[in-house]
């Protein structure tokens, strides 16, 4: 199937649908039987979409005429392969979209960009022996064929379109035969980009994408819910089973996790929190008892801590075998066996010494230390003075948890500044 | 190597022991006030856009000419746009999409492309109005046009550009507090209050061309375009979830209730000193304030300069908005107020060529505001009825509104509103354009 994905620039001449749709409908001789309506298209397989049948409008009605049956598109109709016209009820068979009804006009994601466009033109072209969507053009061109004349549209030239590879319709409006394309290359994405996309579309829109993503990696889907703002979060998990909620928090980092927790209503919360595997639920559990404007409330529960007499080499490799978050891991913490602070090593102070040097003598200074009631601009002003980029949180000497710079970024970001990530992002 | 190796205690810490301060976390604050500033929204600001310069120049005439005898058409005027209203903004929760997205998707881009050149068109002329609107409010003191306008100009791209969504929209529902001003005004201008009732409980017609012409232009003004399109999409932005949909639906229709409250309220004030007096004929809401002066005193002229000023801002920054929200949907560009210019060049461009456009016209002296007006009326004339339809047939769609479609008496009511509300709409543009 090499060559299906040959580059549009060796394809040949580029045929526009809008140029097909309400062209007439021909026999081998040129006779004219009647409209062409719309063009039937499978998605789903490698490669361009190949272009499986017509709408055909026949004497006032409307009905379904095969590819098979078809011997050439082009701007002045499609052409019959025999004399004999013979016209089916159109029934969509799974992965059948129309070309006209339900791509052009409405939105795509151009996963190049990471943004959505709007399919202004849908560009057809004859690949590998068959007639096949190899583009759609969103640029101001497309549009203004359109809307013109129909003899003065055709002089508008192709313009630049994006190459089908580059982008995934939205399927969830199609009638009757409730799609499940996947989306493969929405996968290429960084969750960030796939949260700002779930963001920018509609609900409906917006759940497609999640379901996609969701139905061939939960882990990214559990990455897009972490990077998603509070009201998207809000809305997708109010739709969800408390079973499916938690297992995407299971997947995420537990302070985030903790966030949604208490952003669900009132009596999800107990329910969901019963779904959790253990070792998740104590850490979320733990974390909804501090205020989430506060060090507590920022801290992950998850660090590497280690015992004072464990050698550098050792606790290299403590990190190397550890699963946590890699923010999470740039500093190694010496605590005493009863679990009170007593100092942090840096990675790289790690890495540069001697390995068998002891981690008691590589703790330099008396390390900063917060409590779970310190505020943002404490936790923040901590972190300026001593350049760090995670600090330490301590309850009573005991430590509790790590608060790391990105946190803090995204707490102290100027309202203006965090709009980016969604407009309702400063309430 | 001689050293013996500690046995390595990985230990991934829990907090287990944190205080258990569930209700902290849990604050329900903010929940609150985020639940009363949600009561003000966009079904507010969309409506009272509407009780700007032109429209504050068509009450003051209604009250000036008939007195109160046309109050009884606000109400039937109240229904119909509390209707319209509430369509927009449960097709902006349920699809999550702008009424020009829609347009766009189901009825193709000719529909589309036409119906936002109308909507540019008329848009830029409302604006202009409202500029001069802003002047002559601001006028009403001695301070000239060419330092009011420009001020209101930069003051209200700096909100919708550099604000976020939020922030604007609570500036703006600030604007409309000057509208209180009216029912002030009313007041002080003492009027009548059984005759009034009895002009709002009693329909009343003349036979006069003037009567009829004033008649639909009152509908006009009230129910325009621009206020479903910045409904709609204003709701869409501000991402109103499905289960807050009856709390969007009641806003939208106290939106519209209090909006013609105020109208009604303007036609009082006049109808109580202009028309008692026999002042028949002003040709702007500048005029109409001034004209109050000698009957209801300074003060009353001060509110309603007041109530012009918060008017015309409101409309001023709306009318921008909503033209960039219908292009930018209907061509499918990136959109959001208080996005940046990188982030939605075009969105952005729209509404700063608008509003410098559109306060430029407005410092021209002598600008024909009157005939501009009238040629506005037109093409919103021919534009309601369209928009109107197509908000009828999209909320009444299975397709797209599921469960939510619009169906039984709401559907009924809806279909007489665009059938009357057109009808009047044409109506208007046969009679401007004869010249009646």
């Amino acid at each position: 199937m090499s060559s299906v994905n040959a580059p549009a620039t060796q394809a040949p001449p580029i045929l526009h649908l809008s140029a097909v749709v309400g062209s007439p409908l021909r026999d081998a001789d040129g006779e004219r039987l009647g409209k062409v309506e719309d063009l039937i298209v499978r998605l789903g397989g490698v490669g361009y979409p190949p272009i499986t049948g017509f709408l055909v409008n026949v004497a006032g009605r409307t009905s379904y005429l095969g590819v098979e049956r078809v011997s050439d598109i082009g701007g002045d109709g499609v052409v019959l392969r025999k004399a004999k016209l013979d016209l089916r009820r159109f029934e969509r068979r799974p992965e059948e979209v129309l070309l006209r009804r339900d791509l052009l006009d409405r939105q795509l994601i151009n996963v190049e960009g990471a943004r959505l466009v709007r399919a202004n033109e849908i560009e057809l072209a004859l690949v590998a022996g068959s007639w096949r969507v190899v583009g759609v053009d969103t640029g101001p061109r497309g549009g203004l064929r359109r809307l013109l004349p129909k003899g003065l549209g055709a002089h508008i030239a192709t313009g630049e379109f994006l190459d089908w590879a580059g982008v995934e319709p939205f399927v969830g409006h199609v009638p009757t035969v409730r799609l499940r394309v996947p989306h493969p290359k929405l996968a290429k994405l960084h969750p960030a980009q796939i949260a700002d996309l779930v963001e920018a579309a509609s609900r409906r829109e917006g759940e497609e994408i999640i379901q996609a993503v969701g139905d061939d990696d939960r882990e990214l889907e559990a990455d897009v819910f972490e990077e998603l703002d509070d009201h998207h979060q809000q809305e997708f998990l109010e739709d969800r089973s408390d079973a499916r909620v938690a297992q995407i928090l299971s997947r995420m980092a537990p302070d985030d996790a903790a966030d949604i927790v208490g952003e669900l209503e009132e009596d999800r919360r107990e329910p969901v929190l019963a779904l959790l595997p253990v070792s998740q639920r104590v850490k979320v559990r733990a974390l909804l008892g501090y205020d989430p404007a506060q060090a507590g409330g920022l801290m992950s529960p998850e660090y590497v801590a280690l015992d004072g007499s464990t050698s550098a080499g050792d606790a290299l490799d403590a990190v190397r075998r550890s699963e946590i978050a890699p923010e999470l891991l740039t500093t190694v913490f010496v605590t005493s066996s009863d679990g009170s602070l007593e100092g942090s090593v840096a990675v790289t102070a790690l890495v540069r010494a001697d390995q068998d040097e002891r981690l008691q003598s590589l703790v330099k200074h008396e390390t900063p230390c917060l409590s779970p009631d310190a505020d943002f601009e404490e936790v923040a002003r901590q972190m300026a003075d001593y350049n760090l980029t995670s600090i330490p949180v301590a309850d009573e000497h005991r430590m509790v948890g790590v608060v790391t710079v990105d946190d803090v970024l995204e707490a102290m970001l100027p309202r203006g500044w965090r709009r980016r990530f969604g407009l309702l992002g400063e309430d | 190597m001689a050293v013996r190796v500690p046995p390595v205690m990985r230990r991934i810490r829990s907090a287990t022991r944190g205080r258990p301060r569930l209700p902290a976390r849990l604050s329900s604050r903010r929940v609150r006030l985020f639940a009363f500033l949600g009561l003000l929204g966009p079904g507010l600001i969309a409506a009272n856009a509407g009780n700007d310069a032109g429209g504050i120049a068509t009450y003051s005439s209604v009250g000036a000419k008939y007195g109160y005898t046309l109050l009884w058409t606000m109400v039937l005027i109240t229904i119909s746009l509390a209707i319209v209203q509430r369509l927009a903004a449960r097709m902006g929760v349920v699809t999550g999409k702008g009424l020009a997205e829609l347009v766009r998707e189901e009825y193709g881009i000719r529909w589309s492309v036409f119906a936002t050149s109308a909507v540019l068109i008329a848009n830029v002329g409302i604006c202009i109005s409202d500029f001069v609107g802003i002047g002559a409010a601001v006028g009403l003191t001695g301070v000239p046009v060419q330092v009011s306008v420009p001020i209101a100009a930069v003051g209200i791209w700096l909100i919708i550009v550099r604000g976020s969504y939020r922030s604007a929209e609570r500036v703006f529902i600030w604007f409309t507090i000057p509208f209180f001003a009216y029912p002030v005004a009313a007041i002080l201008a003492h009027p009548r209050w059984h005759s009034v009732g009895r002009a709002i409980a009693v329909p009343h017609l003349h036979t006069s061309s003037t009567f009829i012409v004033l008649l639909i232009a009152l509908a006009g003004t009230t129910i325009t375009p621009y206020m479903q399109l910045y409904l709609q999409s204003a709701v869409v932005e501000r991402g109103v979830r499905e289960e807050d949909l009856p709390r969007e639906e009641r806003e939208a229709v106290a939106g519209a209730v209090f909006a013609n409250l105020v109208a009604s309220f303007i036609i009082i004030a006049t109808g109580a000193t202009l028309f008692t007096h026999g002042i028949h004929d002003i040709s702007s809401a500048a005029d109409a304030a001034r004209a109050l002066d000698p009957f209801a005193g300074h003060y009353a002229e001060a509110l309603f300069g007041v109530g012009l000023l918060g008017a015309s801002l409101l409309a001023a920054a709306i009318l921008p908005i909503a033209t960039a929200y219908v292009v930018s949907e209907s061509l499918g560009y990136e959109k959001g107020v208080g996005r940046r210019h990188e982030e939605a060049p075009v969105f952005v461009n729209i509404i700063t060529a608008m509003i410098m456009l559109s306060a430029f016209v407005a410092m021209i002296p002598g600008v024909p505001v009157i005939s501009l007006l009238v040629g506005v009326q037109v093409v919103n004339g021919l534009l309601l009825p369209i928009n109107l339809f197509f908000i009828w047939r999209l909320a009444r769609s299975q397709r797209l509104m599921g469960e939510r479609r619009s169906r039984g008496v709401l559907d009924g009511a809806a279909a007489v509103t665009v059938a009357v509300t057109s009808t009047l709409s044409l109506g208007l543009v046969v009679i401007t354009l004869s010249g009646i």
